[in-house]
């Protein structure tokens, strides 16, 4: 009984759409990079680095917003450094998806070791100012007044509408579908798949602010895998924004529920509690999709 | 100009080696440090005493059987990152049973409970293999997935039922079933933990290498990895033979628990692994997934982690992770330059 007066409280709806915001932001950056016919596996990657670089500026300068300038600044960067191995050199989009989540991983590492002398945590750090006027809506005002939650409940609808209705969405569309027909009609295939492979790390980035924002400090493993239940969400979606949406609730409430199944004494270990989102990924993978279509040329070097 | 396979592979080995030094050697330059000071710390710490070597060749034990195992996944074009599960997994099935065994003389009892653990492996790697096979789900988010649950399920059983009060590992497994070590043998390395298992590695890395090179099997797997569409036209099937190097290769991953538990510790211990299952897929891209060549390219990695241990306090040895990183993305990027070049 305990547990259902917890699911349909405002505290517990609360919960799910911040848990929400990361695997979104993540998913939908995830989307734009497939879209366009590339693999993006870094989005794990993506998140530290825009977690670490945030927390790091942030720290020294005592500005949040000069953090978050230099996270987006640092993930343009690194969606260059992505683009030149999988547009220019044409490598395989997923070992060099998963390079780059290990050398970003070892570079925070080092990182947090080099300047603050500490393998777990740095120090505190304020949360991002909230939008002032919105903080007084009744029940929902802490959790709308949070710009990057606002901005991706707003993503929800912006995804949609750029993908399907505008130019940009229908070429990046093409050149994850059939390059070649695109670049026959005069669209530049390399730049549009840059485009989408920017956008994703900006977006993840935007995730990974959002986490360290949240918890006050960047530490170690802090991402937890949630670059790749990202991307399990954009496939249980099938690469449609909506769905996507739907599949990043669904897992957010299943994580809801373990935070407060931790609380609630149910009897059920906490080891086992803890495998709940990556367990529950796995049985929706295998469950309750059909066979998966990505983009037709998605990961085909192009 | 046209050079032979064999010399365009180790090419790219030797030139991703120097790329590597010469960026990290360029980022330590930034940071304000001497990297050739760096350097020849870590080299007079490791190779220079028979201790330092026989310490490098015991880290290189685990990472040779990880990356052979890894190696016939990636023939097959399988990118199984879930290494540090069924490494875990192996190892502590391995040490239960061998506690379990207790009355069984070794003979009867380290092969089964071996042949257990490759099991327990390969029943791991065989379901990501399976959701790629039915539902088309890349098998890196699989085997994410499932490192994450695997080690949470090895935690629960661990602390409710196996581990010694108040600590995170299992009893000690009776002495009979320890590995010697070779400082028994070869007195000059005493006190470094080099046992008995690092010719197991050296079998297994022999083994594999037939079956990869030499065997029908090794062909299918290598047909189906380079191209799973054609090979399907051939008459293979591209999905059974998915199936089966995950298995194996899973099935040998699992079997690196041997040099922790036989060789080193007596038991097992949770967040023994350190990362192995990751550094493992440096190990293997490095040597272009060819087991003789995982053998150096493990120990060049061992020498890294045990280096890094040298030089800790000039610059923090985190910096072996970032090194690692850098190895996968040059060795693919040059072999391709190499392949585009030649």
């Amino acid at each position: 009984m305990e547990i259902l007066t917890t699911i349909f409280s405002f505290v517990f709806l609360s919960q799910v759409l911040r848990i929400f915001t990361p695997y979104f932001l993540g998913a939908t950056g995830a989307n734009f990079s497939e879209r366009g016919g590339v693999i993006n596996i870094a989005i794990e990657g993506f998140m530290i680095s825009g977690a670490f670089c945030f927390t790091v500026i942030t720290v020294i300068s005592g500005y949040s917003f000069l953090g978050i300038s230099f996270a987006l600044l640092i993930n343009s960067l690194l969606a260059v450094v992505f683009s030149v191995f999988v547009l220019k050199l044409r490598l395989n989009q997923i070992l060099i998806g998963v390079g780059l989540n290990l050398l970003i991983a070892g570079l925070a590492k080092f990182f947090m070791m080099y300047i603050f002398k500490s393998s777990s945590n740095t120090p505190r750090i304020d949360e991002i100012p909230r939008i002032p006027f919105l903080e007084s809506i009744p029940y929902f005002g802490n959790i709308l007044s949070d710009y990057i939650i606002l901005f991706s409940l707003i993503l929800i609808s912006v995804s949609q509408f750029v993908l399907y209705k505008t130019k940009f969405g229908l070429r990046l569309r093409s050149c994850g579908e059939n390059p070649e027909a695109a670049e026959t009609s005069g669209v530049n295939v390399h730049s549009y798949k840059f485009y989408g492979i920017l956008i994703s790390a900006l977006l993840s980035c935007l995730a990974g602010i959002w986490l360290a924002s949240n918890q006050n400090s960047y530490s170690d493993g802090m991402v937890a895998g949630r670059g790749y239940i990202a991307i399990a969400a954009m496939i249980i979606g099938k690469w449609k924004p909506v769905n996507i949406f739907w599949a990043c609730i669904l897992f957010s409430f299943f994580e809801a529920l373990e935070i407060s199944l931790q609380i609630i004494p149910t009897g059920i270990p906490n080891q086992l509690i803890q495998m709940l989102p990556y367990l529950i990924t796995l049985l929706v993978l295998i469950g309750f999709i059909g066979k998966t279509k990505p983009p037709a040329a998605d990961g085909v070097p192009y | 100009m046209k050079i032979s396979p064999t010399k365009k592979i180790l090419l790219s080995i030797i030139s991703s080696v120097i790329v590597t030094i010469l960026i990290v050697f360029l980022f330590i330059f930034i940071l304000g440090k001497n990297p050739f000071e760096i350097f020849g710390l870590m080299l007079s710490e490791s190779f220079g005493t028979y201790y330092g070597f026989g310490q490098i060749l015991f880290k290189a034990t685990p990472l040779i059987i990880i990356s052979c195992g890894l190696a016939i996944c990636f023939h097959a074009s399988l990118f199984n990152i879930g290494g540090e599960g069924q490494y875990n997994a192996g190892t502590f099935v391995f040490a239960i049973l061998l506690i379990q065994f207790s009355s069984m003389p070794f003979i009867l009892a380290f092969p089964l409970a071996l042949i257990i653990a490759f099991l327990t492996g390969g029943l791991l790697g065989f379901i990501p293999g399976l959701i790629k096979v039915k539902k088309g789900v890349s098998e890196v988010i699989t085997t994410i997935m499932m490192n994450f649950v695997i080690l949470s399920l090895i935690n629960y059983f661990l602390l409710n039922f196996f581990a010694v009060k108040a600590t995170v590992h299992t009893e000690d497994i009776p002495i009979n079933f320890k590995l010697s070590l070779i400082s028994d043998f070869i007195p000059a390395f005493k006190g470094s933990s080099l046992n008995f298992t690092f010719f197991i590695a050296i079998v297994i890395a022999v083994i594999i290498y037939f079956l990869i090179y030499k065997t029908k099997l090794g062909f299918k797997i290598r047909a189906t990895g380079f191209n799973e569409i054609a090979s399907g036209y051939i008459g293979l099937k591209p999905a059974k033979v998915i199936l089966i190097s995950f298995f194996i290769g899973a099935g040998v991953i699992a079997l690196a628990g041997i040099n922790f538990v036989s060789g080193y510790k007596g038991y097992y211990e949770f967040g023994f692994s350190n990362n192995i299952g990751f550094s493992s897929i440096a190990v293997t891209l490095l040597a272009k997934n060819n087991p003789i060549g995982i053998i150096f390219s493990a120990i060049l990695f061992a020498f890294l982690d045990f280096g890094g241990l040298a030089i800790n306090q000039i610059i923090p040895k985190e910096i072996v992770l970032v090194v690692e990183a850098i190895v996968i993305l040059s060795i693919i990027s040059i072999s391709k330059i190499i392949d585009m070049k030649f």
